[in-house]
């Protein structure tokens, strides 16, 4: 039972590292949650047994810096728009072309103000 | 006699309908669009729609710009680089010349509208990269009825609508050209609500949108936009569902009002 919880918990907790790296930092907060619950549950047979609780330590340490990676994100970092000078200048191009071909258009039957 | 009366009263009072008192140029709304993930929240790109002056020889045409991109947590994972164009009447939002340049994630596509309205066409051209390299281009004639619009300008139509004199439960039908197929895009009036926003506390009309013989739209009644129930009608608030989950779009700010 013990050894069941510890590699739940493991795979729980190493999820929630690589989630709180991508950008869906947000989403290791599930993961990490329940690899916390298995680490408890982990200790708690552990301590039935008196065995070695080197590796529920690990899960733990695991979860701890996967909650505290996803947390600094979430604080800290500000969602901002990448590069859109490509875009800046597709839109600049774009109008160009645009008043050419509005210019060939019969537009005559515009309201004009 | 009274029949110019009754014609110059009729101009008029289609002139009344169609007048565009929402926006003007130089109009800059800003949105998160965010997409639902097992329950969390998480943005993705910020959406901008902007409104300029364009001057040809014979008109001044208003240019109604849309565009979308991913913040840049995203953008090594799948960059989006839209931009989405109408070139429209300043009063009546009739559109003249529609495009959409997008890039989405290494697919790019252009695909222009160039509205005939006397003749009731649409020439449409629609570029795609070719596999080997290059690009190739997609002409095709489209009719279309006399209210058609694209969806840029169905947007910022929906705008000048007479919102005030809807009642719970109204619906409009509207034509809107999107991947040179006409589609309805139905409209139902759900009421007012009073929903906190970016921009503040703001009583707001609830409009339900849906698709008629489509199912990108999912759900009944979970595409929903707000607009501000007063002159600007700014759309405030949408949310949707779609196949692969749902989102939302929120304003962040708002510049350049009408009124």
């Amino acid at each position: 039972m013990k050894k069941l919880f510890i590699i739940l918990g493991l795979i729980a907790s190493v999820l929630a590292i690589i989630l709180s790296v991508l950008p869906l930092s947000n989403l290791a907060f599930f993961p990490a949650i329940v690899a916390f619950i298995f680490g408890l549950a982990a200790f708690y047979f552990s301590n039935k047994e008196k065995s070695s609780k080197k590796t529920i330590q690990l899960i733990f340490l695991l979860t701890i810096i996967a909650l505290s990676i996803s947390t600094y994100k979430s604080i800290f970092n500000a969602n901002e728009v990448g590069n859109t000078e490509e875009l800046q200048e597709r839109e600049k191009e774009s109008e160009e072309n645009a008043i050419e071909e509005l210019e060939g258009l019969d537009l005559d039957e515009i309201d004009i103000e | 006699m009274q029949k110019y009366i009754f014609i110059l009263l009729l101009f008029f009072s289609s002139f009344g309908i169609a007048q565009n008192n929402a926006f003007k140029a130089g109009e800059n709304l800003t949105f998160t669009a965010s997409y639902n993930m097992s329950g969390v929240l998480t943005e993705l790109a910020q959406v901008n729609m902007v409104t300029s002056e364009v001057k040809t020889s014979k008109a001044t045409l208003l240019r109604l710009k849309c565009t979308a991109a991913t913040y840049n947590k995203w953008d090594s994972f799948f960059k989006i680089r839209d931009l989405y164009e109408s070139y429209v009447s300043p009063t009546t939002i009739k559109p003249y010349l529609y495009k959409r340049d997008i890039f989405e994630g290494g697919y790019s596509k252009l695909v222009q509208y160039k509205y005939s309205h006397s003749n009731g066409t649409v020439e449409s051209i629609i570029t795609k990269k070719k596999k080997t390299g290059g690009t190739y281009d997609q002409k095709k004639n489209l009719k279309i009825s006399s209210n058609t619009k694209d969806i840029v300008s169905t947007i910022y139509f929906l705008r000048t609508l007479d919102l005030k004199s809807f009642k719970s439960g109204t619906y409009k039908t509207l034509p809107v050209l999107f991947d040179n197929k006409p589609t309805d895009v139905i409209l139902t009036y759900l009421g007012k609500e009073t929903i906190s926003t970016g921009i503040g506390s703001k009583m707001c009309y609830k409009l339900s949108i849906s698709i008629k013989n489509s199912d990108v739209l999912k759900g009944n009644n979970d595409n929903i936009l707000w607009l501000t129930a007063d002159e600007n009608k700014i759309p405030v608030y949408a949310t949707f569902k779609v196949a692969v989950g749902n989102g939302e779009l929120r304003i962040k700010s708002a510049t350049g009002l009408k009124n």
